[in-house]
Order: structure tokens, then sequence, then C-alpha cells
């Protein structure tokens, strides 16, 4: 057991120790220094949560330097790839321990999948609620890859009693604060998508993303996507644990602003919603031409895009955007719109996303007591200079 | 030699990264000992709640194990209150800094 002041200082070592060589490189003085996250919105430094500009919603593939992180407690200070080990047990035939080395002989398959965190958009609630108030970039997309999650169930032999799948991460534990322990049912776990990932973007998982395997779950909420693995367990039922209940679930009905919801009447929260987001230009930007080209990425969950419509006139009318060329299932879609501005002056863009299964984006926050799957319609203000 | 003992001793006096800090006031103390033990200010300072809100938070961060003296709870909640109400402009976050252009 180690105490809380030894994982604080550990943890804080981690990020620390550039941060505190910073005024001799004459680095701005209030831009704290993470070793491979560069110009990020910082939510919190202890524990890491770090948000992506919008600006970088501009690409399919987000750099790992761009790449938001949601950490709930400490990262683990130290990992030796070659110490660590996957145990799989529970409603299996034949619980067994895998060793990084036996996981990456096995068939990899790779998945782009956008991750967003379930709170991307809870600074926008109100009444506002508590937590990290992410505004637009707790959202990006990466290339994951490793073995299936079905692959490395197989060879434990689940038993017709497990229903759903545990993951529990290394994360370091302060005080009573219940483990980081969630679970997905079967049918999501063998899905043939859902991995244990061992590489993002062609690189191993860096520390802040899992290193050296997470839980892919693509098309769900980032919390489903257990950081630092190290034990999966098939459960005849729902993990009975905090950050399932009361954490991580929606009302099963819309509910007013303000309105307290009893946990019977809820769910847990499991795929992301249809969403958009406006890259450029950036709100409150002044642009000289009036020729005005708006460009951002829309994504689904589970499911795809079917259209972007944009509006600039602050959602009186709507055009049809262009989208990328790229696509893969899971990913966000890259999307274009040029317009000519029919005069200088202050315009508000709007960003609406449709997706395959009819949903589209409301034009007003969904409000909920956590603040989850925020997916109102995005809005910039921009001034046309002449 | 010199450089490297001025960068280790650099590196002692700030180990952690600075958020912002927490009020001033005669609970300021006592709130960097019961919640800056396990996360740091920026979370505290970016949220928009009002007093049952922050109650409930409260109470769970003591159920989570913060040290607090039961006769400060109330006093914990009004510092809080006053200091991040519902109605108070947002929080301003930092940016982690930049590469260095090469």
């Amino acid at each position: 057991m180690i105490s809380r002041r030894e994982f604080v200082l550990g943890a804080s070592a981690a990020i620390g120790v550039v941060g505190a060589v910073r005024p001799l490189l004459s680095w701005g003085a209030d831009e704290p220094a993470i070793p491979g996250k560069h110009g990020m919105i910082v939510r919190s430094l202890r524990f890491l949560d770090l948000e992506m500009p919008v600006e970088y919603g501009n690409s399919l593939i987000t750099p790992v330097e761009h790449f938001f992180v949601r950490n709930h407690m400490h990262e683990p200070s130290t990992v030796d790839p070659g110490e660590w080990r996957l145990s799989i047990g529970g409603e299996v035939e034949k619980p067994l321990t895998l060793t990084l080395a036996e996981l990456t002989k096995m068939e990899q398959h790779t998945v782009i999948d956008t991750l967003e965190c379930a709170g991307n958009g809870r600074a926008f609630a109100v009444p506002h609620v508590p937590g990290v108030q992410w505004e637009k970039g707790a959202v990006g997309t990466a290339r994951f890859s490793g073995p299936r999650l079905r692959d490395v169930l197989e060879r434990a032999e689940v038993t017709p009693t497990g229903k759903h799948v545990m993951f529990r991460g290394l994360d370091a534990v302060p005080g009573k604060v219940p483990a980081f322990i969630r679970s997905i049912p079967i049918e999501k776990a063998t899905d043939g998508d859902t991995l244990v990932a061992l590489h993002m973007n062609g690189a191993v998982l860096s520390k802040h993303h899992g290193f050296p395997a997470r839980a892919l779950v693509p098309g769900w909420i980032g919390a489903a996507s257990c950081k630092w693995l190290t034990e999966i367990e098939a459960l005849d039922k729902e993990f009975d644990g905090n950050f399932m209940s009361p954490g991580y679930r929606m009302p099963n009905q819309p509910v007013k602003p303000g309105e307290a919801v009893k946990v019977e009447e809820t769910h847990p929260a499991t795929a992301l919603n249809v969403k958009s987001l406006i890259a450029r230009p950036g709100d409150g930007a002044s642009v000289k031409s009036r020729t005005v080209h708006v460009q951002g990425v829309a994504w689904a969950g589970e499911a795809d895009i079917a259209k972007v419509e944009v509006s600039t006139d602050s959602g009186a009318t709507w055009q049809p955007a262009q989208l990328g060329k790229e696509q893969s299932h899971y990913a966000w879609r890259l999307w274009s719109y040029s317009w000519n501005a029919p005069k200088p002056g202050t315009y508000t863009i709007v960003s609406r996303a449709t997706d395959t299964q009819g949903r589209m984006q409301p034009d007003s926050v969904q409000w909920n007591p956590s603040g989850y799957l925020i997916n109102v319609v995005d809005r910039v203000q921009i001034h046309v200079q002449a | 030699m010199l450089l490297a003992l001025l960068l280790s001793l650099t590196c002692v006096a700030v180990l952690r990264p600075q958020s912002a800090d927490l009020p001033s006031g005669p609970l300021q103390a006592k709130m960097k000992t019961a919640c800056l033990e396990c996360h740091d200010s920026g979370i505290i300072v970016q949220q928009r709640l009002g007093k049952a809100a922050w109650t409930k938070e409260v109470d769970k961060m003591i159920k989570w194990g913060a040290v607090v003296d039961p006769g400060d709870r109330d006093a914990f909640i009004e510092y809080l209150s006053e200091n991040f109400p519902a109605d108070k402009e947002p929080d301003v976050a930092p940016r982690t800094a930049r590469a260095k252009k090469k």
C-alpha cells in the first residue's frame, strides 16, 4: 500500500521537473510544461486533464501531442513492460495471465476511433454541474492497434454466465477514492473492434494514454476505454462500483435544467452522440476576407455521419457542408464550407451534424445532472472586416 | 557542474507545476491541507456551483478521504460557495507550453 503523499509526489515529479526548469529555458511564465503535450488547455495538472484546442480538429488523425488527456486518478508512476501482466479471470474456464510480448504476438487489429470524454461540453450546462469543466476539445481521433479483446477472451473461454467484462487499470488511487473500474456488456467486448490497444498512431502508447495497454471500446464514451489495463474479469452482471453507478449514467427521460434524477431512473452512458466541431475560424476571430473558409469535424459514435450543415445567420437557414473523402467507421469526418459574407460585420456561424441513425444535434444543451454527452450545435462568432 | 546543481536545486524548489492559488482568507491554509493533498487547485477554481452543490461536493470529498475537521465542514462550504458561486464569470484555463521551434 502506498500512501497518498507518495502517490502525489510520484505523479507530480513526472510532470513537474520539466516545469521546474522552464524559467531557465525562458518559456512563458504561466505555461506549465508537460512533455509531449504542447499548447493544450489545462483543466487540471494533478490529476492530469488536458483539452485539445479546437483548431486542432482539422485532421482525421489527431497527433498524440494534441490528443486530450482525461485522468481520474494519478498515473502509475512507473510501469516496467517486462514485469507488467494482464490477467483475465472471473466467469471463464481458463483464467490466464498474458505478458506484453504474448499480446504483441497475437493478431493485431487496427481501429481509427474518435474518443470523446462523456463530459465534453460540460462547461455549457446551465445551471453548472460539478466536474472537469470541459468546453469543446475533450475529443480526438487516433489509430489504435492491438489484439482484439474477443481473441483475448477466447483464450480464457468465457462461460455462458459471463455477461459483462470489467476492466481495472493501474491508476494510483488516493485516499478512500473508489478505484476506477468499469465494465462493458459482453456483446460490445466481443464485437471484433474492441481492442486491447498497445499502439496509438503507430507508436507504443504513451504514458498519458495508458502504456503499456489500454482497452479501446470504439464509439463509446472515453471512460469505457480503461487505461494502464492490468486486469480483465468476466462478470455475470454489470460491475457494481462508483464509476458505473452513480457515475457515468444518463437520465432515462429528458429532464429540466437543475432537476434532480434518481439513480433508478438512469442508465449507463455508452455510445457517443452525434456532434460537430468548428475548428476554423475560431470563436471571436476577425477575418480580413469576405470569403470565409469554415472547416471542422463531425462524429457519431457507433453511427456514421450522414450530413453536416452550416448556418451563417445564427441558425435561421442552413446549407450543406462538403464532407471529407476520408472515412472510417468510429472516426470523425472532416467537413468544410466556403462562404462569401454579403458585407462586413459580425456573424454567428453554426454547424449541425446528422448521422445515419437519423439523429441530429439539438440547438440547445440537453441538460443532465452530470453534464454528460452534451452535443448542442457548435457556434462561433466572427467579424468580417472588409 | 554548477549548472547541474542549479537545475537540481530549482527542481526541488518548484517540484509541482502551479495552478491558480486558492483565494486568501482564514480558510485558505486549511483548504490547501485538506484538498490539495490529492489534487491541485485548478479543479476547484473552475467550478461554478450553488451552495447545495458545494455541500454535496464537500461531503463527497470527506467520504473519499479528505481530512476535514467536522467543525470546519460548514466553513469549507461557505468558503467555496462565496468564492466560486454559480454566477461568477468562467475561469480562464492556462495552456501547456508549446513545442520549441527547431
